[in-house]
C-alpha cells in the first residue's frame, strides 16, 4: 500500500459511515490514505446518532491492512467541524484530502416544506460542507496543497421535485466549489464537485419507491437524464474518480464538476448563456420584450412542470 | 395600451434601493399593487431603517401607483408570512413574488467567519425559501403566479471572496429549479434572474475586479461574440423581470436569465458534455491516464498554484 497513488497522504471523509462515503473512505485507504472516518451516524432524516457506522468503516479499513481512525461528529457544527479536522492533524500531523460526502434528507412540496426540514437539510450539506472546507482550508494553504472534493448532486443542477431544501443546498454547494476554487487555487489546492446517481439508503428505500409511484401517477417526471435504475447503481463506483481527484495526477483539475454513476463519468458544463437578446441602447421596454422575446431567448423553452386544468 | 399588471398583486423585497427599487416603480408603472419591502440596512446587512421602503411607496404613490410599505426581515420564517400576508390583505391576492433582498459580506473563505456565512446564507437562500414557500401557498390556492429570484453571475461562474455570496446565489437557482417543478403544474412560473447593474452594493467590488470579471464573464459565456455593455442602470434590468411577472411570459418557467446592460440571455442548464463509459468499474489509475486525453482535455484551471513570494 506504500506505493499507491496516496501513499503517505491523509484524508479525511465525512459521512463515511456508509453508502458512497464509505466506499470513498475505503478506497482512499486502499490507495494509501490515512483516512479519518467521519460520520455522525444518523438516519437518513438525520436523527438519532450513533458512533457505530464510523467505527464500522474503520474496522473495516484496518482489517484490509490500512490506517483509519473514527470522527463521529456532526459537520453542521462549527466546532465539530474543528475537531473533525483537528483528528487529522492530532492523529496524522496533516491533512492533504477533504471529501465532503454528509447528508440528509427531508423531501416534501415547497409549498408543505417546514421551516425545520428546510433548516436541518441546509445545515448539514451546505453549512456543513463550509464548516469542513474552511476548517480545512487554513491548514492547507499554509501547506501550499490541498484537494478538496465536494459533494453536489443532479437534484440540484437539474432539479428533483419535492427537494427545494436538498436541491438549493446541493446547487449552492456547487457554486461553493467555484468561489472555494478561485479563492485557494493559487495555493497549490484544487477544489472540486461530484454529482454521483447511486443506489443507497438515501435513493432506494421504501418511502422513495412509494414518492415516484405517486408522482408517475401524477404525472409529475423527475429527469433522470438517461441514469439507468438507480437501484442497480453501484456506490462503490464513484470512488475512483474521487480518489484521482485526491491524487496529485489531478493538480490542475480546479472548480469543475463531474456527474458519476455505474461505470460512467462525465464533465458536466457550467451554466452559460445559450441564447441572447441585445439592445445597445436605451432601456428594454415592455412592448420591445413582449415583441422579441418568444422568437429569442424564450424560443422553444418547455415548460417541465405545465399548468393542469 | 392596457397595463400589462393592472389588478395584480405583488410583493418585491429589498425594493428600497438599486435593482428592487426599480422592479417595484415598473410594476407599480404597469398597474400592479406592489408590496415595498425593505428592512434598510447597509450593504452588510447591520441596521434598520424605515424610511428606505416608505421613500419608495411615496414616490410610487407621487405618479399614481399603489404600494405599501413592509419592512420585515425576509430571513425571519414568521415575518416573511406577514409579508407575504400583506399583500394579500391590502390587494386581494399575491400574484407575483421578486425576491430580491440581500447583503454582502466578501472575504477570502480561509478568512470566513461563521457569522459572515450565515448572515449571507440567511438573508439570500432562507430569505428566498421563506418568501416562496408562503406565497405558493396562496398562490396554488388562486392556480396563479410568478416568482422571480435574483440569483448572481457570482454564483454561477464564482468569484473570488464570495463563498457566502456564491453559494447563497447558486443555492437560489438550484431551489428555482425545484420550486418550478413543484410549482408549474398550479399554473405558477419560478424564474432566477442573475443581474448586472451599478446600484451600492456593486459599488462595494473594486473595479479592477469588476473589469477582470466582466471580460471574464462575457468572453467565456459569449463566445465568439462579445458586447459593447453599457447603460448598466438597474432600470435596464427590470423590464424583464417584470416582463417574466406578465401573462406573456406565462410558459417560462424554471429558467435562469442573465440580465444586463441591454442582453438579456438565456443560461442553459449544466449538462454532461463528455463521458467515459465502459462495462467495468474504472481503477483511480485509468482515469488519471486518460483523463487528460478524453474527458479532461483542455480545462482550464481558474487559479493556477503560484510560488510563494
Amino acid at each position: 500500500m506504500a506505493n499507491g497513488m496516496l501513499a503517505g497522504r491523509v484524508a479525511v471523509v465525512t459521512g463515511a459511515g456508509r453508502g458512497i462515503g464509505r466506499g470513498v473512505a475505503m478506497a482512499l485507504a486502499a490507495a494509501g490514505a490515512k483516512v479519518v472516518v467521519n460520520d455522525f451516524g444518523v438516519n437518513v432524516d438525520g436523527t438519532a446518532p450513533s458512533s457505530g457506522p464510523a467505527f464500522d468503516v474503520v474496522k473495516e479499513i484496518e482489517r484490509a491492512g490500512g490506517q483509519a481512525v473514527a470522527s463521529p461528529e456532526s459537520v453542521a457544527d462549527w466546532e465539530g467541524a474543528r475537531r473533525i479536522i483537528g483528528t487529522a492533524l492530532d492523529r496524522y500531523g496533516q491533512l492533504d484530502v477533504l471529501v465532503t460526502c454528509a447528508g440528509i434528507l427531508r423531501d416534501r412540496m415547497v409549498f408543505n416544506m417546514s421551516e425545520e426540514e428546510w433548516d436541518a437539510v441546509i445545515a448539514v450539506h451546505l453549512k456543513g460542507t463550509f464548516n469542513c472546507l474552511r476548517h480545512a482550508c487554513t491548514h492547507m494553504r499554509d501547506r501550499r496543497y490541498g484537494r478538496i472534493i465536494t459533494f453536489s448532486s443532479g437534484s440540484g443542477l437539474f432539479g428533483n421535485p419535492g427537494q427545494a431544501n436538498y436541491g438549493a443546498a446541493k446547487s449552492a454547494i456547487g457554486g461553493l466549489t467555484k468561489v472555494a476554487a478561485r479563492d485557494l487555487g493559487k495555493y497549490g489546492i484544487t477544489v472540486n464537485a461530484i454529482a454521483p446517481v447511486a443506489g443507497t439508503r438515501m435513493t432506494v428505500n421504501e418511502e422513495v419507491r412509494r414518492a415516484r409511484e405517486l408522482r408517475k401517477q401524477q404525472g409529475i417526471q423527475r429527469e433522470d437524464r438517461g441514469v439507468a435504475q438507480i437501484e442497480e447503481l453501484d456506490p462503490d463506483d464513484i470512488a475512483p474518480m474521487v480518489v484521482y481527484l485526491a491524487s496529485e495526477y489531478a493538480k490542475d483539475v480546479n472548480g469543475q464538476f463531474f456527474l458519476c454513476f455505474g461505470n460512467s463519468v462525465a464533465l458536466v458544463s457550467q451554466p452559460r448563456p445559450v441564447k441572447t437578446l441585445y439592445k445597445a441602447e436605451g432601456n428594454w421596454t415592455l412592448d420591445e420584450l413582449d415583441r422579441l422575446v418568444p422568437t429569442t431567448v424564450a424560443e422553444g423553452l418547455v415548460n417541465p412542470a405545465p399548468a393542469k386544468g | 395600451m392596457a397595463k400589462r399588471l393592472a389588478g395584480r398583486s405583488a410583493i418585491v423585497t429589498g425594493a428600497g434601493r438599486g435593482i428592487g427599487r426599480a422592479i417595484a416603480e415598473l410594476l407599480a408603472g404597469e398597474g400592479a399593487g406592489v408590496v415595498v419591502n425593505d428592512l434598510g440596512s447597509a450593504v452588510d446587512g447591520t441596521g434598520t431603517s424605515t424610511g428606505v421602503a416608505d421613500e419608495v411607496v411615496a414616490a410610487i404613490r407621487e405618479r399614481g401607483g399603489n404600494a405599501v410599505a413592509n419592512h420585515d426581515s425576509v430571513a425571519d420564517f414568521a415575518a416573511a408570512e406577514r409579508l407575504i400576508a400583506t399583500a394579500a390583505k391590502e390587494f386581494g391576492a399575491v400574484d407575483v413574488l421578486v425576491n430580491n433582498a440581500g447583503i454582502l459580506r466578501d472575504r477570502m473563505i480561509f478568512n470566513m467567519s461563521e457569522e459572515e456565512w450565515d448572515a449571507v446564507i440567511a438573508v439570500h437562500l432562507k430569505g428566498t425559501f421563506n418568501c416562496t414557500r408562503h406565497a405558493s401557498r396562496i398562490m396554488r390556492e388562486q392556480r396563479r403566479g410568478s416568482i422571480i429570484s435574483i440569483s448572481s453571475t457570482s454564483g454561477v461562474y464564482g468569484n473570488s471572496g464570495q463563498a457566502n455570496y456564491g453559494a447563497a446565489k447558486d443555492g437560489i437557482a438550484g431551489l428555482t429549479r425545484v420550486a418550478a417543478r413543484d410549482l408549474g403544474r398550479y399554473g405558477i412560473t419560478v424564474n432566477a434572474v442573475c443581474p448586472g447593474a451599478m446600484t451600492r452594493m456593486a459599488a462595494t467590488v473594486p473595479q479592477t475586479a469588476r473589469e477582470r470579471r466582466t471580460e471574464r464573464g462575457l468572453s467565456t459565456g459569449l463566445g465568439e461574440r462579445t458586447f459593447p455593455l453599457q447603460n448598466f442602470g438597474p432600470e435596464n434590468v427590470a423590464p424583464f423581470v417584470v416582463y417574466l411577472a406578465t401573462d406573456a411570459a406565462r410558459d417560462i418557467n424554471g429558467q435562469t436569465f442573465l440580465v444586463m446592460a441591454g442582453l438579456v440571455a438565456l443560461l442553459g442548464y449544466p449538462a454532461p458534455v463528455r463521458t467515459i463509459q465502459r462495462d467495468r468499474r474504472w481503477t483511480p489509475e485509468e482515469i488519471a491516464t486518460i483523463f487528460p486525453h478524453t474527458f479532461g482535455m483542455d480545462l482550464v484551471n481558474p487559479a493556477p498554484a503560484k510560488e510563494p513570494t
